[in-house]
């Protein structure tokens, strides 16, 4: 079936760019010969063997030496592994048993796959691996499977999904991606948005598309559109400043001294989120009061002018901090509850206050402190009436659960403010992961479950008396900056990258205006219509 | 051949990945001793795969014992002290 002139394929868009181009379609499903048992003698199989590992390295070279950066670490990655000689001896033990060299090779590979596998941080090897399985295989066989990328002209590269030895050989070119699989944190969509490559990820129609039909790829409108009329592609919004000041405040996100200083580059109202936890991550042994005082001094002074918003050790899962109790009480990966470090580790929680207390005297800095992962009213207490004991700053918590989210309003007398941090709120709320897709065209945070839960701790902190921020990803979108502004966010904490573009889109328009915009969002029932109607509402402005 | 063994801690937050474990390749390679590490109790990987040590699956804070093959205490600790740099992450 061939896509006809016009026709629509939703996907999910990567960056703003948009492009047209002839479309290029790469198979990935080159048929490799089945394995089978040996016709011939082990030396000849152990041969044809190493010269295929041989052909197969001197290529990875090759390819390292006409790629820069973190393509070519990719291919010294694979080099190192593809001449690893475990896998080599593996392979021989393969064909000493009676298998032909490919089937050997085949196997082995998948013996150290299957070792490495349900590592998150070992998944880009394991693909590695299966990479290197095919091209070994295929050079065994004499199949060239190396991609064919025209140098010149306008392509669209249409496919399953990309590894990173394919993306490294992308060339000029290259306009424009398609996958048919594959989410918007993928190693393409990142790869793709780094080098501005108009991209559409997880277009599973796309499959239908033929080699030198014309495309149009619009990303904001996660969308292609068959033809070649680049005037379909949805353009992204852009805000023009009107006001000197956004409508409130724009802090930064940062988790060390580098960070500070790159913060107070930017025009951030101070810091919405210092993340303490990487300070911790490389002592093996508690570091004392002072060596930390000493520490949270110099950052303190470094930190844009404004309130400095420092979250207490958020650790645990990928995150372990060695000398601290609660590795022995989380389960591999989870993340403990603010809660349970109380318990579990109050004494270095102490020393942590307490030295966040006198590094905000010696700097004379504006300091709030905030407890992440507290699940509960009565936990919530249990944090205010430490941190209150300690030190004279001012006392919040992250929300980050709908068990608390509901309570804010009760806050009065135990917290001074509370920050939102909508990625882990939307996790709980939807049980989703990021890389998958099957929430629709839209970022998380636009469900509406979210942006009513954030609603509902605006209202709930005003109710309270107290301030309210988010310091989640979203923030950072500068479209949903302003849906926030509206529904009654006091502040926005975002990555130093973003301070500028939030800021722009904040100083926009007005407050009614935000408000307006986020009540025609609140109406809508899905994530598509939310991000659709913020934008078309801001284009009347 | 005698075999000194050392303890190490691993303060690497992503644990023995990619690179540490290809830097510890090059020096296994480098120095023509035979070295092994693991887990207390568990088998011991050849440290002159990375895929074996890969397949360890060591985590941040873990604390691993390496063993060298040589008789020589001074060039056992060396290496033993550079495998520690290797996997302290900064």
């Amino acid at each position: 079936m061939t896509a006809a002139l016009g026709s629509i394929l939703k996907g999910l868009g990567v960056g703003d760019s948009s492009a047209v181009g002839e479309v290029l379609v790469i198979s990935q499903f080159t048929r490799l010969p089945e394995w089978t048992k040996s016709t011939k003698t082990k030396d000849v199989e152990i041969s044809e063997l190493k010269k295929a590992i041989e052909q197969v390295a001197n290529r990875l070279d090759d390819l390292r030496e006409t790629s820069a950066g973190v393509s070519s670490e990719i291919f010294q990655a694979q080099k190192m592994l593809l001449s690893d000689s475990e896998l080599f001896d593996a392979a021989v033990k393969n064909i000493n048993d009676g298998w032909c060299a490919s089937a050997a090779f085949g196997k082995a590979i998948e013996e150290f796959s299957d070792l490495l596998k349900g590592e998150k941080t070992l998944e880009e090897r394991v693909a590695d691996l299966q990479d290197l399985s095919k091209k070994v295989q295929a050079s065994i066989a004499g199949i060239e499977i190396t991609l064919s990328i025209p140098e010149t002209g306008s392509v669209v590269l249409v496919g399953e999904d990309f590894s990173p030895a394919d993306t490294a050989q992308f060339t000029e070119a290259v306009v424009g991606v398609i996958t048919y699989k594959g989410g918007p944190t993928s190693h393409t969509a990142i790869i793709c948005r780094s080098k501005s490559i108009a991209t559409v990820v997880c277009c599973p129609e796309a499959i239908n598309l033929e080699s030198g039909v014309k495309v149009v790829l619009d990303p904001v409108g996660n969308r292609v559109v068959v033809g070649e009329d680049r005037s379909l592609a949805t353009k992204a919004f852009e805000f023009v400043a009107i006001y000197n000041e956004p409508l409130i405040p724009v802090l930064a996100n940062i988790g060390s001294l580098a960070e500070a200083r790159a913060a107070s580059q930017t025009k951030a109202n101070g810091v919405g989120l210092f993340r303490t936890e990487l300070l911790y991550l490389s002592e093996s042994t508690e570091p004392s009061v002072d060596q930390q005082v000493e520490k949270y001094t110099e950052i303190l002074k470094s930190a844009p002018k404004g309130p400095v918003v420092i979250r207490t050790i958020d650790a645990g899962g990928d995150k372990a901090v060695p000398f601290l109790n609660m590795i022995n009480y989380s389960q591999p990966n989870q993340r403990p509850t603010g809660y349970q470090l109380l318990v579990t580790d109050r004494k270095f929680l102490e020393g942590q206050l307490q030295a966040l207390e006198l590094a905000r005297l010696a700097s004379g800095r504006e300091v709030w402190v905030m407890a992440p992962m507290i699940a509960t009213l009565e936990e919530a207490k249990v944090f205010s009436d430490l941190a209150r004991s300690v030190g004279g700053y001012q006392v919040g918590i992250t929300v980050e659960t709908p068990s608390i989210a509901s309570v804010v309003s009760e806050f009065a007398g135990i917290m001074d403010f509370v920050s939102v941090g909508t990625n882990d709120l939307a996790q709980y709320l939807f049980a989703s992961n990021r890389t998958d897709s099957s929430l629709g065209s839209s970022p998380d945070y636009w469900q509406p479950k979210l942006i009513q839960s954030v609603a509902q701790i605006a209202s709930g902190a005003k109710v309270a008396g107290i301030s309210s921020g988010v310091c989640g990803e979203s923030a950072s979108d500068p479209l949903f900056a302003v849906v926030l502004a509206g529904l009654g966010i006091e502040s926005v904490s975002v990555s130093n990258s973003q301070v500028t573009s939030v800021r722009n889109a904040l100083s926009s328009l007005s407050l009614s205006d935000a408000q307006e915009i986020a009540n025609q969002v609140l109406k809508q029932t899905t994530a598509e219509a939310a991000q659709k109607t913020a934008l078309s509402e801001i284009a009347k402005r | 051949m005698p075999s000194i063994k050392g303890q190490i801690q691993v303060l690497d937050p992503i644990g023995l990945h990619a690179r540490p474990a290809s830097q510890i390749v090059n020096l296994v390679q480098e120095c023509g001793l035979e070295v092994t590490l693991g887990r207390a109790g568990e088998d011991f990987a050849k440290a002159s795969s990375v895929l074996r040590l890969l397949a360890l699956k060591i985590k941040c804070g873990e604390t691993l014992t390496v063993a060298v093959e040589t008789p020589d205490q001074l060039l056992a600790e060396q290496v033993i002290a550079k495998i520690e740099k290797m996997l302290r992450g900064d």
